[in-house]
């Protein structure tokens, strides 16, 4: 029991995560292809919440980490006989590489935590607004060399006969593998000390913590995450183009964070699966649904203004998010913190305590005012 | 407290000068700091107190001068690396971790240091239960009332196990009744944790009370150190304090 209470910010979110899964399993498949792929956008919005949420540094940039495991992911994995005629100017080494599913979402790993590991060195030393448009700048380079540098990139072209593995099983293991590293980060020492620098970096240095080194492991581990989860993103649509992995999906999946509350885990899966499950209901109704014997179809606009009026509610009304940037708690427990008997106490009741010395010499209260 | 317990070891300021766009903060202060004293440091309101203990810490570099813990060169390390080095400081705001609670202040300062997740759980334990913090160990570090986080303060830096300990007005904010329970907790940093305490307070009682040595800047430059009781009695030190025209008189 205490071992469930301890990990329950992860199983909890865990059981909400294959509830959705699995009931997405007995819906139309239309709908089956929606939830399969809010469940890959969850993977990337629990990449980014690995770094922004455990380092308070704001970063446009991690959808740069999920372009080149999107790319490295569906460059390696498809088919080597037709790679040579589509892309022409590929090097001969990409052209040829034909490399199985498993094999091709580890790569998208390693290129996202590689990328992220070289460009977090100089970054890491900024915050706040610099740190911002450094990482903006970063997902801009990434997006224009993906698009333009024919040799490592499908140029400007659609890259597609990428073998389509993410299903039912692939995407909800995914994500399940990426919440378990997120939380046993967040809660190892690496994690902690980063969250410490995130209350306050001048007293978390006093305490001997690298500011630098701890926001650069969670922003390589980021780095993979979002490798990881353009693998998946690669493997569930089969085909992608480089705006695919560009502004949009890193303002819409920056908004599900701070939706959903952008200091915990629960905040982000919270908060990715409402607004992409949202967004894919919206964008259904669009194009016309039946529910029962209702017949909806929504004017064009409605899904992105619908998108838009929520986010402004939800961050007007509660800045720290849905879940209020705390993870999930035991349900069955009395109460999180102990109140102190009496806050107001002096100090003075037991200070010294253990070495049982109460009483003080020589200091004379009444001489303060000095 | 200069006894032969163990090699001295040595934290020392060395001529530092501090100056920021030409207002000299600190002109060739030298201060030493001995691992088993508490040395009070007191002056006006920008005498350079603060200033000093930034250059010490290393969140401020000096414009000349070094300082040297233990015989090295620190003058240029960052200040992470003199935490880890056993230069542990508290912050004349108190400055704790404000979203996580009392314990795990304490747990990720001695992780900062970079001991084992059990040892931390150990430190804090023991820390807990010596600055009378157990009861509220559970408790958000933002809600704390001004005297618990004091002590939360302390406690975070003992919790890094340091060889020295520079408070930054940790009595400020303290009422009356706290002050002696206070006093008490600076000279256990000193004769239990065999740390060397810099204490800044304006409570001129608190640290007459518990310094061995003290130590008085004016305008960034020291004007007197000595005893308790050798620098209540010094002229600068009152002029410092009571006016400016009896310091220029001594001057003449």
């Amino acid at each position: 029991m205490r071992a469930l209470r301890r990990w329950w910010p992860l199983v909890g979110p865990s059981l909400l995560v294959t509830a959705v899964a699995l009931g997405g399993q007995f819906l139309p498949l239309s709908t089956q292809l929606q939830v399969r792929s809010v469940l890959v956008t969850t993977v990337i919005v629990v990449a980014l919440y690995v770094f922004v949420g455990n380092s308070g540094v704001i970063s446009f940039g991690q959808v740069s980490f999920v372009a080149v495991g999107a790319f490295a992911a569906g460059l390696a994995a498809a088919p080597a006989d037709v790679k040579p005629t589509t892309f022409p100017k590929l090097i001969p080494f990409l052209a040829e590489l034909e490399i199985g599913n498993i094999e091709s979402l580890v790569l998208a790993a390693a290129v996202g935590g590689l990328f992220a590991f070289i460009v977090g060195i100089p970054l890491m030393r900024l915050s706040g607004l610099s740190a911002g448009i450094a990482t903006f700048a970063v997902l801009i380079i990434t997006n224009n060399v993906l698009r333009n540098w024919e040799a490592i990139g499908p140029g400007a072209k659609t890259l597609s006969l990428i073998p389509q593995t993410t299903f039912f099983i692939q995407a909800t293991t995914g994500l399940l593998i990426v919440m378990a590293v997120a939380y046993v980060y967040q809660t190892s020492r690496y994690g902690r000390r980063l969250r410490a620098t995130r209350e306050d970096a001048a007293a978390a240095q006093s305490s001997g913590i690298d500011v630098h080194r701890e926001r650069l492991w969670a922003f390589t581990l980021s780095g993979v995450l979002g490798g990881f989860a353009g693998g998946l993103l690669v493997h569930q649509l089969g085909s992608i183009t480089t705006q695919q992995v560009f502004l949009d999906l890193a303002f819409i999946t920056l908004a599900m964070l701070v939706v959903g509350g952008i200091g915990s885990l629960w905040g982000a899966v919270v908060g990715a699966l409402m607004i992409a499950g949202l967004n894919a209901f919206l964008a259904e109704a669009q194009r016309g649904i039946t529910i029962g014997s209702f017949d909806l179809e929504l004017p064009g606009g409605t899904r992105l203004l619908t998108l838009g009026v929520v986010m402004l509610v939800v961050v007007l009304f509660k800045p720290t998010g849905l879940t209020g940037s705390r993870e999930l708690t035991w349900p069955f427990s009395r109460s999180r913190f102990p109140q102190p008997a009496s806050p107001s106490e002096p100090l003075g009741s037991s200070p010294g305590g253990g070495a049982g010395r109460s009483e003080v010499e020589g200091v004379d209260p009444s001489a303060t005012e000095q | 407290m200069t006894d032969e317990r163990r090699p001295a070891t040595m934290l020392r300021a060395a001529a530092v000068s501090r100056s920021f766009a030409g207002v000299v903060a600190l002109d060739e202060v030298t201060l030493e700091l001995d691992r088993h004293e508490v040395v009070g440091l007191i002056g006006p309101n920008g005498a350079g107190k603060s200033t000093l203990v930034n250059v010490m810490t290393g969140f401020d570099r000096p414009t000349a001068g070094r300082v040297v813990l233990a015989g090295d060169d620190i003058t240029r390390w960052p200040p992470h690396r003199r935490g880890r080095a056993g230069l542990a400081r508290t912050f004349q705001h108190a400055r704790s971790f404000a979203g996580l609670s009392v314990r795990e202040n304490i747990e990720v300062s001695a992780l900062g240091v970079g001991v084992t997740t059990a040892m931390a759980r150990e430190r804090a334990d023991r820390l807990l239960d010596l600055l009378g913090l157990s009861s509220i160990e559970g408790v958000p570090a933002s809600i704390l009332p001004h005297g618990a986080e004091r002590l939360l303060g302390v406690a975070r830096a003992l919790a890094t196990e340091p060889h020295f300990v520079l408070m930054d007005e940790p009595a400020a904010g303290l009422n009356e009744a706290e002050v002696p329970a206070f006093a008490e907790v600076v000279r256990s940093v000193r004769d239990d944790h065999d740390a060397g305490v810099l204490l800044i307070d304006h409570n001129m009682a608190l640290v007459m009370a518990v310094s061995d040595r003290v130590h008085v800047l004016d305008e960034g430059r020291t004007i007197a150190e000595g005893t308790p009781d050798e620098v209540r009695i010094d002229a600068a030190v009152g002029s410092a304090y009571f006016g400016r025209g009896a310091a220029d008189a001594a001057d003449e």
